[in-house]
């Protein structure tokens, strides 16, 4: 069976770990110097990935329960990494510091990603049945 | 049964809804509430605010035996379209983008199945023109449960034929490989050169269809309702499935009157064409 709130979480975390990637994908290549060019192109999707997790993350963050661990370190990624070329221009402790917080939030969600699918696996093995009947109990015991 | 009525197909698709099988439709077992009769139907949604505007995703993932991937953009779309078989391609958003969209993919997709979900029913300009380009729509405009209820009955459509493809090789088949190996230009094209009589058949997730050469030209094509040198188009596209050639098979219908050189080069042109619309070498 599929539960609902589960489902929406991992919706909400894949679509965040996606846009997590994608903007690992693009601070790579502005801090490859072998790759000197940066066209308007490029730095327009990145700002378009940027703007995305800007209106998302806290959101997503509170629907998972993670604000406190990952809030902090996500806007000190975001607000760091203004452009392509900012990226670029980054001192190499900067650079550094950047790649750590970005891994920081991106071990957060890959973990939590990792816990909610094996619950749902849990889940599709069970019977909607005895999802509910547990569920009952559980009330139960928690009122008494 | 009213319910399974009041979805909107377009008149061309409703002939041939369900896609895949006869067997399915507004009789199947869905409608009775046992929905796992479907069995992975793999959606792809596009969804320019999936975690703000997720009313409908909703109610996809609540759905058993469906496997949905969502993507924000036309051109990831086209990405995933291209290298991924789904059975249904889901747009939806405000009325006129989502129809805009869903009418572009049409363009890049002849055969895939369509579903535009609208913020708002279509006016009768864009009815007809989702009808003439066989898209199937939904306003979302309606209660929550009448929605869930349709897009079941819309799923209900789907049931893959699950299992691999039932041919083995046999000694007619003169030719047998992988299109993730040898693309269908390229087994098209060496076949022409050599002259060959026969028939080509592909198999996919997509699909079966068939390629008439009659002493190196194509003379005959067909894919599921398309014929000729759409369905030609289609097979260009697929990079996934198997091919196997049988020799001295010639079909008494014709359907391809251009030289085999002449629809080489508007495939591949068009294929580029839908390559250049998603920037692909920004994903690459």
């Amino acid at each position: 069976m599929k539960d609902a709130v589960l489902e929406t979480d991992l919706r909400l975390l894949s679509l965040q770990v996606e846009s997590w990637k994608k903007l690992h994908n693009f601070i790579s290549y502005a801090l490859d110097k072998s790759k000197p060019l940066i066209s308007v192109m490029q730095e327009g999707h990145f700002t378009e990935t940027r703007s995305i997790l800007l209106q998302e993350s806290e959101h997503v963050f509170e629907e998972l329960n993670i604000v406190e661990e990952a809030a902090g370190k996500t806007m000190n990624v975001l607000q760091r990494a203004t452009s392509l070329r900012g990226v670029r221009e980054l001192s190499a402790e900067e650079a550094r510091r950047l790649e750590m917080d970005w891994n920081a939030v991106f071990t957060k969600l890959g973990v939590l990603q990792g816990k909610l699918k094996a619950r749902r696996k849990e889940l599709r093995s069970r019977s909607a049945i005895s999802v509910s009947l547990r569920r009952l109990f559980a009330r139960r015991a928690a009122v008494a | 049964m009213a319910e399974a009525e009041s979805v909107i197909f377009p008149r061309a698709a409703r002939r041939s809804w369900p896609p895949k099988n006869p067997g399915a439709g507004q009789d199947s077992c869905f409608l009775r509430g046992k929905t796992s009769c479907v069995l992975d139907i793999r959606l792809l949604i596009l969804n320019p605010d999936p975690v703000f505007s997720d009313d409908t995703l909703t109610h996809f993932y609540a759905m058993e035996q469906v496997e949905s991937r969502i993507v924000r953009t036309l051109s990831d779309a086209i990405y995933v379209l291209l290298r991924e078989n789904v059975d249904l391609f889901v747009v939806e958003g405000e009325t006129a983008v989502a129809i805009e969209q869903a009418i572009n993919a049409r363009q890049h997709f002849p055969s895939l199945e369509i579903l535009c979900l609208t913020s708002e029913s279509p006016n009768a300009v864009s009815t007809e023109q989702l009808d003439q380009q066989k898209i199937a729509f939904v306003g979302t405009d309606i209660p929550a449960n009448q929605l869930r209820r349709r897009l079941r009955t819309i799923l209900s459509a789907f049931e893959r034929q699950t299992g691999a493809s039932s041919e083995g090789i046999d000694p007619c088949h003169s030719l047998v490989g992988n299109l993730n190996q040898f693309s269908a230009a390229e087994v098209l094209q060496m076949s022409c050169l050599g002259q060959r009589s026969g028939r080509f058949t592909f198999k996919s997730r997509r699909g079966n269809s068939e390629i008439y050469l009659h002493h190196g030209m194509v003379r005959h094509a067909v894919f599921g309702t398309l014929e000729g040198e759409e369905a030609v188009a289609e097979i260009f596209r697929w990079r996934q499935g198997r091919f196997y050639f049988e020799e001295g098979i010639i079909s008494q219908v014709q359907t391809v009157s251009r030289p085999w050189t002449h629809l080489l080069i508007d495939n591949l042109q068009k294929l580029d064409e839908t390559v250049d619309s998603v920037g692909l070498s920004a994903h690459l």
